[in-house]
């Protein structure tokens, strides 16, 4: 009686340990931040650096959208979303309350690529999942970043332009605001291909917000100063559309531009009948970092970084871009189509 | 309102007039109270030491520039430049405290750069007679591009040990603070700090009576100005690093935080504690409306609304009286 309790508790003993190690092997296999002690439903943190532009606007579309759907599945109970109003330090202090609150997932537009370094940590150490896109820190302190390639960005962009004005001329380059990753690196990516055609003269270039007011008024200024230009490298879609319509009120002829999926651009674009070349930053990258957050939490394995592939439009396919634009915003910006079989692509694909 | 305790006075007479400065932001005092109850009440992790001490994090640069805009204020001055000194001072911090000067000798660099741009731009406004807002909006594009030219993206570092110790789970920002503005009330009663509330209410009358009224002024805008930075410097040290625009919203926050505080535009209006109250009930909007659970667009109704009441209930008190 004694000998077999004692067997009996030997290999329970026994069992315990393999199930332990088993567990914390699996515990190995899940992602970064990630301890296992969250179950679904979830809540879901969304700690936007500013909610105002277009932009922003349907990119919470699509989280919202997503949080729907995982709704449904049981896997989300809700959805708290902050509103930093561009001050990164407003940003850190949300995030703050995030953890206090101890929500299961933050997911991040960050307004400064260092200042949040220090609190992510805290929320990584309380197993939170952190899916960062779009505007990227530079700690590793998350479970997961996901972004399209902004030096590739600028390097397509340069070699379509470049190879438009037949390798040689003078161009404008419009950038973002400076001291903005975004904005840097797509120009940085540029760079390699520009200094390759010695021909190319960049006249001047602009840093102004991502809008197509300021964006107007610079090129309207430079257009003055510039009788010759042949093409521009611009950097955003909205800056596009602002350098379109600078050289429609000035009577200049169009030249070769790049661009972005704004809608108002790429119906310019159609009505001037431009010869241009755009990319964008999907707005769906929301609904695809929610997607990750969840999956991270059920005890997936999720890569550190998720390189979405740029999608390119170009005279070939813009009219399919424009015959959806009665779904988008006036001012928005017309996504590429997605679903939940991409998700799971763009996440096999590590 | 603005009667200063001069060191002649009666102890007895001390607090009758402290109180009687409170006046105007009594109803500030009662709105922050209200809050911080309410805070502790959604978020009972408030009241352990890391809860308090990441919470006094998040306010001590907005309460710094409350009070770099404050004194300025009451010298009948004003500053646009106080986000793009955070900004200097952040980075200025972040790009020598781990290199040769360590961080005594950074420490020393983003206090003299705060001093010294402070003290050059009192002198501009005060012995030029130039418009203190048109200097300082000149000034922020200089200061923010000089931010630009020292880190031209977000970087830097700054000593692991000096941010666990300043923002780490211990109050010692909110040691800090108190420090601070027992500093302050010690500036009060040297003949330079009592200078600071007559230069700003009546400086003709001031100068009559032999006040240095230019040299309050432009030690106003020096320790403004280190006051800045100095913020700028916790701001890189609760980061970890640099940015060269993370100053920005400090400007209109600081702003905010004076009037709302009871500040006047006009000069030796207002109190310290008043530009503090405000500051604080900036910071505590943020954390309360999360737990609360307001959408950002309430968010924005609410805090319009909040601000508003502060400022206009004790003006609607004084109306009737």
């Amino acid at each position: 009686m004694m000998k077999s309790s004692f067997f009996a508790s030997a290999s329970a003993l026994c069992l315990g340990l393999l199930l332990a190690i088993g567990a914390g092997s699996q515990a190995n296999a899940a992602a970064k931040c990630i301890k296992g002690d969250r179950k679904a439903p979830y809540t879901i943190g969304w700690a936007n650096i500013y909610s105002v532009p277009t932009w922003m606007k349907q990119t919470q579309g699509t989280i919202e959208a997503e949080v729907e759907t995982l709704k449904k599945q049981g896997l989300v109970d809700k959805l708290v979303v902050t509103d930093a109003q561009g001050d990164a330090n407003v940003q850190i202090q949300q995030i703050q309350s995030m953890i206090d609150s101890d929500v299961d997932a933050i997911i991040l537009i960050a307004g400064s690529s260092t200042a949040p370094a220090r609190v992510l940590a805290d929320a990584c150490a309380k197993g939170i999942a952190i899916i960062n896109f779009d505007s990227l820190v530079d700690t590793d302190d998350v479970t997961a970043k996901v972004n399209t390639d902004s030096a590739q960005w600028g390097d397509q962009a340069a070699k379509f332009l470049i190879d438009a004005i037949g390798g040689k001329g003078k161009i404008l380059i419009l950038n973002g605001p400076a001291g903005v990753s975004v904005s840097d690196d797509r120009r940085k990516g540029a760079d390699a291909a520009l200094k390759a055609h010695p021909d190319v003269t960049v006249l001047a270039e602009t840093n102004t917000p991502y809008n197509v007011a300021p964006a107007q008024e610079a090129v309207t200024s430079l257009l003055f100063a510039n009788p010759e230009i042949d093409g521009i490298l611009s950097l955003g879609g909205a800056l596009s559309a602002g350098a379109v319509l600078a050289l429609d009120k000035q009577g200049r002829e169009q030249v070769p531009i790049t661009g972005e999926n704004a809608r108002q651009f790429l119906e310019l674009w159609k009505e001037k009948g431009l010869k241009s070349w755009a990319t964008m930053q999907p707005n769906w990258l929301g609904a695809f970092a929610t997607y990750t957050a969840v999956q991270a939490l059920e005890g997936k394995d999720v890569p550190a970084f998720v390189k979405i592939p740029l999608p390119v439009i170009d005279n070939s396919n813009m009219d399919q871009y424009l015959a959806r634009a009665a779904d988008f915003p006036a001012d928005g910006y017309i996504y590429s189509p997605y679903d939940e079989d991409l998700f799971k692509k763009l996440l096999a694909g590590k | 309102m603005s009667t200063v305790p001069s060191a002649g006075q009666a102890g007895a007479l001390y607090w009758p007039v402290q109180a009687r400065r409170n006046v105007g932001v009594r109803g500030l005092f009662a709105v922050v109270l209200a809050f911080l109850f309410a805070y502790g009440f959604l978020f009972p992790g408030l009241l352990t030491a890391s809860g308090f001490a990441k919470f006094t994090q998040s306010w001590f640069p907005l309460a710094l520039v409350a009070m770099a805009q404050a004194i300025l204020m009451l010298t009948g001055g004003i500053s646009l430049a106080i986000g793009a000194m955070v900004s200097l001072g952040a980075v200025i911090a972040a790009t020598t405290m781990t290199g040769p000067l360590g961080v005594a000798g950074g420490a020393a660099a983003v206090a003299l750069t705060g001093l010294g741009i402070g003290a050059a731009t009192g002198f501009i406004v005060v012995r030029l007679r130039l418009p203190a807002i048109v200097v300082t909006l000149a000034g922020s594009f200089i200061i923010g591009g000089a931010a630009l030219l020292i880190l031209p993206r977000p970087g830097g570092a700054i000593p692991e040990w000096l941010s666990d110790l300043l923002a780490g789970n211990t109050p010692a920002a909110f040691v800090v603070l108190v420090l601070i503005v027992l500093l302050w009330k010690l500036y009060l009663a040297t003949p330079l700090g009592l200078s600071l509330y007559a230069a700003g209410e009546n400086p003709v009358g001031a100068y009559r009576s032999g006040v240095p009224v230019d040299g309050a002024r432009i030690a106003a805008y020096a320790i403004s100005g280190l006051l800045s930075t100095g913020a700028g410097l916790f701001v890189a040290a609760q980061t970890g690093s640099g940015d060269p625009v993370i100053g920005a919203a400090f400007t209109l926050n600081s702003i905010a935080a004076a009037v709302l505080g009871g500040i006047g535009f006009l000069g030796g209006q207002g109190t310290m504690r008043g530009a503090l109250a405000g500051s604080l009930l900036l910071s505590l909007m943020i954390s309360v409306m999360f737990f609360l659970g307001f959408t950002p667009v309430a968010q924005y109704v609410a805090q319009g609304l909040i601000i508003i009441g502060a400022v206009a209930i004790p003006q609607f008190r004084k109306v009737q009286q």
